[in-house]
Parts: structure tokens; C-alpha cells; sequence
């Protein structure tokens, strides 16, 4: 539902829209990248609660997905998991 | 003696100025971009290098206030400010002109919001421009020196004894690096001999002191003195000009400044560091044959009539540039001044406006070179063609931003660092309250980072007023039958909740305002820098308590927020840390219960390990978290309805010293500052558990 519709245009008048709201693709300065051993995964949700970028996803067998357009390396996931089943593996050059 | 000189920026200019000035007292707080100014003199004051009285204030208002009362008290004083802090500082900057306060206050000109921008423009000086004080404006780093010394040395004159602001564009000078020569301190000594207030309040030396109030019979008569006092203060500025000249080599002319002028036709007006790029583009015009020069006006007040009236005679028209516009006038503000310099004159010279460089856009020499033909044809055809010309650029194409289809109230891809924890609390806020929340944001790292990806209204507040815009919201959402419907909560950072924010915290709590207080406490303001804040804990090494030789990190412990809102007797408030997700939400939801059943306010005190302004590896944000916890340095509890519980308690408290050695802002710190804060922490743990015991606390 666009809300913005419908409501009168007021000169000079800068909106914020939730519709048109995002963020960006990290670019190439990513150093170090997590990568997830789906078999030590025991799908806690963790990483999820603690991703700084909101870049881990639930599949649908509840485990994680890392969206590496977002995923800025920071470490968090594999320092925080329980299992140990995040590796950071140096970004390739 | 030879001076030595250094490349620095215009604010370590500026700062060098106040160390060689011996300036005695330096209230200060954060701004971009005036910032680093105030903390270049902290490491002069931390490194033994200036002998002042350094007061962290709360806010802009205490600042100025700080500076109006050491000045009155007798001792040279230095404050630095710029946009929505000088805004704020705007009611005491008026009253420090009639306590005749020769004060000497930087401003890194930063544009005053509408529209926020963090780049230069003269919106924040303009409505300061006419409260008694001198306004010089500079247009190169080493001006920012030099003028920093002249200008106490015309303020203190006690014929003009009236405080002075010095304005240098952000960015274009505040950050970028130029030569500057360093006098020697004792030749500065010799020029600048310390400050003798006529009239100090100080009862062992004067039984007189300046009056803030007059009959209104006299109120005319006093203002026209104060016209009489500007006329004077442009004797004196000329004098000083002359003076330094002779002692250290450089002047500048005054008032005004002029370049290639003599056979000038036509003039460009300028002001600050526009006017470097506006000299280019007279040498270009000039090597095209047409006869055009610049006037630079060093101060805006006193505003330099006669200098400009006899130009005006001299040429067939004149252009002004323009980086502020008063609006309802149609045009910019050296634009109006202008105009009114010239109008009782015989001179009837086109006088053209260009509003250019607003937000901090560059004015580029080709743009300028642009606006100089114009003047140039006006002065041949003796015509305006448009007086009022506002210079207009297309906006660059820009990547749109990435939307991502998700139940999250928040998108992936902010601009925030990488292992940010303000982040994780902000997804646990709106994640938990749900899309029909507003969030009220004071300035923070935060709304920089993460208010451009949420997916709830978020609204940017100003500094000190943050509770104040939930109350208006929450107020008109009750009126309107939406009290049950639609949370009301902050994002606020430790400065806009336990310094600047505090008064309008309080106030909303008192009035029993259903609305949620969440400060995500970073223990600094990490927005502008890492400075230190209220609840920046003791020894704590930031840019504004930087340990050296003199000071070893924050000298006082922090604030106890939590009791502080207790006070209030507030239905629900908590701390927590984004180290206990599953406590933080159970908090959060509390919150909206109490709120949404129009209880009263709900005070959320979130711990947030900063891995940029604490130094440690981003991995580290939620063990530093957990640490903090686990040791008893950011204790987990909650106050419900007076009810006192202990949150998250460990069997046995870890050493602190766990918790510092891994962050460098606590490198410097020695054991037995190590056993200061344990000694602390035990005492604080063990009157957790005393209130623990009792439970209900007394005064609810």
C-alpha cells in the first residue's frame, strides 16, 4: 500500500517515504568473510539476532543464509556461535 | 625571531591561537565541524602545553553560559560552536553583549537545519549577526591563527570590551591542512598581555559589576551607545591590524580586504574561503581584459559603510555572493547590508546578489568567473538583468537505494561501521514494537546510519528537545484516539539522554507522557568523534579527555541514569544490554505495555560496546557486552512499578580488569586505577543487592 498516493503535492516540501527506503550493496573492501558449516548448525538464530546488518535470513529449514551484498565481515556471527560452525575466511584479492 | 611554521588544519589554527593567547578558561562541547578545535586544545591542556580551566559542558546553552560567567569572573575565555549549538547558545550569546564579556568564540560554519546539512553555510551565523558582538569572518588557516589573537586583542580593548566571533566555513577550512606560521609565544606574550577586567566579579577586587537590566527610558539611549561602540571598535580593529603587522608580519586591512581594485569598473563582495576561488576568477576576468576586482569583507559587524561606499564610487557595478539567504527578503544577507550602505548616497550603482555554496556546495572559480561576467555587463550597460541570482547545479545521478522484501522493520545496507552494536538494538526496538511506531531520534550516530533504512517513521529531533517531540507526537496521537495504536520512543544516544537531552527527559517523565525513553549508551558521542559524555565512565580515554602527561582519561565517574529516572517515580524503567537479547526484548515489550496502557513513561538504558570508539575487534561487540555484564561494570536490573530486580546475576562478579584489557580506551590505565573502579563496581554491586533485598523501593 503506497500511502504517499493520493495526498496533495506541497512545494518545497521533502518527504521521507518508507517505500522508497533501502540500503546499499557493500562494495569490494569486505576483508574477511563468514561462511557457514551447515552441518555443525543446529539453527539457533543467534547470528541472526546478532548481525549488525540484519544480513542473515532464515531458509526455510530454519537455518541461516548470509546475504553477502550486505555482509560487511565484521565477525560477530562466528565469534558469537555456539557452535562453532562460522569460519572467517579471507576475502580473495 | 623566525616563525616555525606547520601544516595544519584551520581548527588546530585556531587552537594554536588559544594556547598562545595563555586563553585561561575553555568551556566546551561537541559539533561538527567545529569539533576537533576543542579537542586539539583538551591535548594541549591533557599534555601540560596550555595552563586552562577545560569545562566539558552538557550542552550548548551550559557552554556559553560557562564562557559568560569565567569572562565576567576576569579570565580570558575561548568557546567554540557552530549551526544548531550555536542556535541553541543564541539567548546567552545575546546576553553576554551587554555583560561586556570580551569572549572569543569560533564558528567552523556549518549550515543551520532546515535542511540539515554538515557543510558550510552562513544560515547559523546570520541570526547572530546583530546581537552586539563582532563578527569577523576569516578566509585561510593562518587567518584563523592570527585573527584568533587579534580579536582578544580588540576585545579586550576596553574601548570596545565586546565579545567577538571568529567564522571559518567547515570542511573548507576547519579540515583542510594549509601552511601556517606559529609565532613565538613570547613575542605573543609582549603583544597580548593577559586580560585585566575593568569590572571582574570578584568581590576581593571590585565591589562593582556589569548590570543586566536598564529602565526602558534608557534603552534607546544605550543602544545608540552601542552604535557609538562599533564606530570605535572600527578604530581599533584598524589599529591592531597595524600593530600585528609591524610585530609578526602580517595584516590583512582591517575591515575589508581589498584585490585589484585601483582601476576596478566593476566588484565582487566576498566573504570567508570563497573568496580564495573568487581571486582566481578576478585573475582570469582580468586576463580577459576586463577591468573587475573584489572587496573581501573581513567583518560583517561592525559592517564596513564607508570602505564600501567609497568603492561603490569607484566602479559601475557590483556583485555579492552570497552563502546565506534572509528569508522574505528575496535575496541573501551581505546582499541587504549592501544595499542599505548605499541608498542615502548620490552613488547609484547596480548592486547584483548571488546566492550560491548553501549546504555546503562548492562555489567553484568557474561559477564565480560566470557571476563575474554578469557584473561586468551590468557595469557596461549600466542595467540590471536580474538582481537576485541563485546559483543552481543539477544533482548528480545517485545509486537508489536497495530495498529488501522482509518482515524486519529494518533493511540490510546501512552506512554504519561494521560490528556495530547500536544497530542489533535498534532491530530488537522496532522488531519487537512493530511497524506503527515513531521513532524520535536526537542527533546520533544512529540517525546517520540506520534512519535512512528502518521502515517506520523516524524522525530527526533537535539536541536538547528529544522528549519534547515524543510528548507533541504522543499528545496529538492521544487527541486523536491513538494513544493504544501507535508507540512513541525514542533512539537516543548517551549526550541526548544524559547531558543535553536531560531537562526535557525530565520534564516528560514528571508529566506522566506514555512514551518509551530508549538510550542506546555508547559512553561517548561517538556522532562527532568520541568525545566524552555524562556516562563516559572514569579514567576513559576520548578526544575531549585524552590522557597525557597532565590528565589520565576522564577524571569523574559516570552518571547513575537509572536513578536519576527513578527519581521520577516512572512505572517501568530498565537496563540492558544487547548481550541479552531474549532480557532486552522481554524489556522492550514491557515497555510497550506500560506505555500503551497510558501508565507513563518507560526508561530503557541500553549498553552498546562501540568497536570504533572504544577500540577493540568488531567480532568483540557482544562478549565486550556480555563482559560488562558479567562483571558488574554496566549492572542488568529493572524498576518495575518501584519493584527492584537484579536482571541478569552472576554467581560471582569477573575482575573488571577482564572487561578493560580489551579496549585501548583504557590502555593507559595503571592497576591502581584498575583497583579504583573495582572498589567502585563492588560498592555499586553490593547496593544493587541491599536494593534487591528490599525490593520495592521507598520513595514510589
Amino acid at each position: 500500500m503506497n500511502m504517499v498516493q493520493d495526498r496533495p503535492v506541497i512545494k518545497g516540501l521533502v518527504l521521507n517515504d518508507i517505500a522508497t527506503k533501502g540500503g546499499k550493496y557493500v562494495a569490494n573492501w569486505r576483508v574477511y568473510k563468514p561462511e557457514i558449516d551447515l552441518e555443525k548448525c543446529v539453527a539457533c538464530g543467534l547470528c541472526i539476532s546478532y548481525c549488525p546488518e540484519a544480513a542473515i535470513n532464515r531458509r526455510g529449514d530454519k537455518k541461516p543464509e548470509i546475504d553477502y551484498r550486505f555482509c560487511k565481515g565484521c565477525g560477530i556471527c562466528a565469534y558469537e556461535c555456539p557452535q562453532k560452525a562460522i569460519e572467517m575466511k579471507q576475502e580473495e584479492a | 625571531m623566525p616563525q616555525d611554521f606547520d601544516v595544519i588544519p584551520g581548527n588546530k589554527a585556531i587552537a594554536h591561537g588559544v594556547r598562545l593567547a595563555r586563553v585561561e578558561v575553555v568551556p566546551a562541547y561537541p559539533i561538527t565541524p567545529q569539533t576537533t578545535i576543542i579537542e586539539y586544545i583538551a591535548d594541549f591542556v591533557a599534555n601540560g602545553e596550555l595552563d586552562a580551566e577545560y569545562v566539558h559542558t552538557e550542552g550548548e546553552h551550559s557552554c556559553m553560559a560557562v564562557a559568560v560567567g569565567a569572562s565576567m569572573a576576569g579570565a580570558r575565555t575561548f568557546t567554540a560552536t557552530c549551526s544548531q549549538g550555536l542556535a541553541y547558545m543564541h539567548e546567552v550569546v545575546a546576553q553576554a553583549t551587554n555583560y561586556r564579556t570580551p569572549i572569543v568564540m569560533a564558528i567552523a560554519n556549518r549550515t543551520l537545519g532546515w535542511y540539515w546539512s554538515l557543510g558550510p553555510d552562513y544560515s547559523d551565523i546570520m541570526p547572530e549577526m546583530n546581537l552586539g558582538w563582532l563578527v569577523n569572518f576569516v578566509e585561510t588557516n593562518q587567518e584563523c591563527l592570527d585573527m584568533t589573537l587579534m580579536n582578544y586583542k580588540i576585545a579586550e580593548d576596553y574601548r570596545v570590551l565586546l565579545p567577538t566571533m571568529i567564522s571559518l566555513d567547515g570542511f573548507y577550512l576547519s579540515y583542510s591542512q594549509e601552511r601556517v606560521y606559529l609565532p613565538n609565544i613570547e613575542e605573543v606574550d609582549e603583544w597580548l598581555p593577559p586580560y585585566k577586567a575593568p569590572y571582574p566579579v570578584d568581590p576581593t577586587i571590585s565591589k562593582a559589576w556589569p548590570s543586566a537590566g536598564i529602565p526602558p527610558q534608557l534603552h534607546t539611549t544605550y543602544r545608540r551607545l552601542h552604535e557609538e561602540i562599533m564606530e570605535d571598535a572600527k578604530k581599533v580593529i584598524a589599529e591592531v591590524d597595524r600593530s600585528f603587522g609591524e610585530t609578526f608580519g602580517r595584516s590583512y586591512g582591517g575591515l575589508v580586504e581589498k584585490y585589484r581594485t585601483d582601476d576596478a569598473d566593476s566588484v565582487l563582495v566576498t566573504m570567508g574561503s570563497m573568496t580564495t576561488a573568487a581571486r582566481r576568477a578576478v585573475d582570469k576576468l582580468r586576463k580577459e581584459g576586463e577591468k573587475i576586482g573584489l572587496l573581501k569583507l573581513r567583518y560583517m559587524r561592525p559592517f564596513p559603510n564607508e570602505e564600501l561606499i567609497e568603492l561603490a564610487g569607484q566602479v559601475n557595478s557590483i556583485g555579492v555572493l552570497d552563502r546565506a539567504v534572509l528569508h522574505g527578503t528575496g535575496g541573501g544577507m551581505a546582499f541587504q547590508d549592501v544595499k542599505a550602505a548605499l541608498y542615502n548616497t548620490d552613488i547609484k550603482v547596480p548592486v547584483m546578489n548571488f546566492v550560491t555554496g548553501l549546504g555546503g556546495e562548492d562555489i567553484p572559480i568557474d561559477d564565480i568567473y560566470v557571476m563575474g561576467k554578469k557584473v561586468v555587463k551590468a557595469a557596461k550597460s549600466g542595467k540590471l538583468e536580474k538582481e537576485v541570482n541563485f546559483v543552481e547545479h543539477p544533482m548528480p545521478g545517485m545509486v537508489p537505494p536497495v530495498s529488501i522484501e522482509s518482515e524486519s522493520c529494518m533493511h540490510p545496507g546501512s552506512d554504519g561501521c561494521a560490528g556495530c552494536g547500536a544497530s542489533i538494538i535498534v532491530r530488537t526496538l522496532l522488531d519487537t514494537l512493530g511497524p506503527n511506531t515513531v521513532v524520535i531520534n536526537p542527533p546520533n550516530c544512529s540517525g546517520v546510519n540506520y534512519g535512512g533504512v528502518v521502515k517506520v517513521p523516524w524522525i530527526l529531533a533537535n539536541f536538547a528537545a528529544g522528549a519534547a517531540y515524543e510528548t507533541g507526537v504522543f499528545r496529538a496521537l492521544r487527541k486523536k484516539g491513538k494513544a493504544d495504536k501507535v508507540y512513541v520512543t525514542s533512539y537516543a544516544g548517551d549526550g541526548g539522554t544524559a547531558d543535553i537531552g536531560l531537562q526535557s527527559i525530565s520534564g516528560a517523565a514528571e508529566r506522566g507522557e506514555s512514551i518509551i525513553w530508549l538510550c542506546y549508551d555508547n559512553e561517548a558521542y561517538m556522532n562527532t568523534g568520541i568525545q566524552r559524555s555524562g556516562t563516559t565512565p572514569l579514567f576513559s580515554n576520548t578526544s575531549s579527555t585524552p590522557a597525557g602527561s597532565v590528565w589520565k582519561g576522564k577524571p569523574t565517574r559516570r552518571k547513575n541514569l537509572l536513578m536519576i529516572m527513578a527519581a521520577h517515580r516512572i512505572p517501568y524503567l530498565a537496563t540492558a544490554s544487547l548481550a541479552y537479547i531474549p532480557d532486552l526484548k522481554r524489556k522492550i515489550k514491557k515497555a510497550a505495555e506500560v506505555t500503551r496502557a497510558g501508565e507513563g513513561m518507560a526508561f530503557l538504558h541500553v549498553h552498546q560496546p562501540c568497536t570504533t570508539g572504544w577500540y577493540f575487534d568488531p567480532e568483540k561487540t557482544v562478549e565486550i557486552g556480555r563482559l560488562a555484564v558479567q562483571s558488574g561494570a554496566f549492572p542488568v536490573v529493572e524498576i518495575d512499578h518501584g519493584n527492584f530486580k537484579i536482571s541478569v546475576k552472576p554467581k560471582e562478579l569477573k575482575p573488571v580488569k577482564e572487561y578493560l584489557a580489551p579496549q585501548r580506551r583504557f590502555r593507559h590505565v595503571s592497576d591502581e586505577m584498575v583497583e579504583i573502579i573495582q572498589g567502585h563496581i563492588n560498592n555499586d554491586w553490593a547496593a544493587l543487592l541491599k536494593m534487591e533485598k528490599e525490593g520495592k523501593l521507598d520513595w514510589y
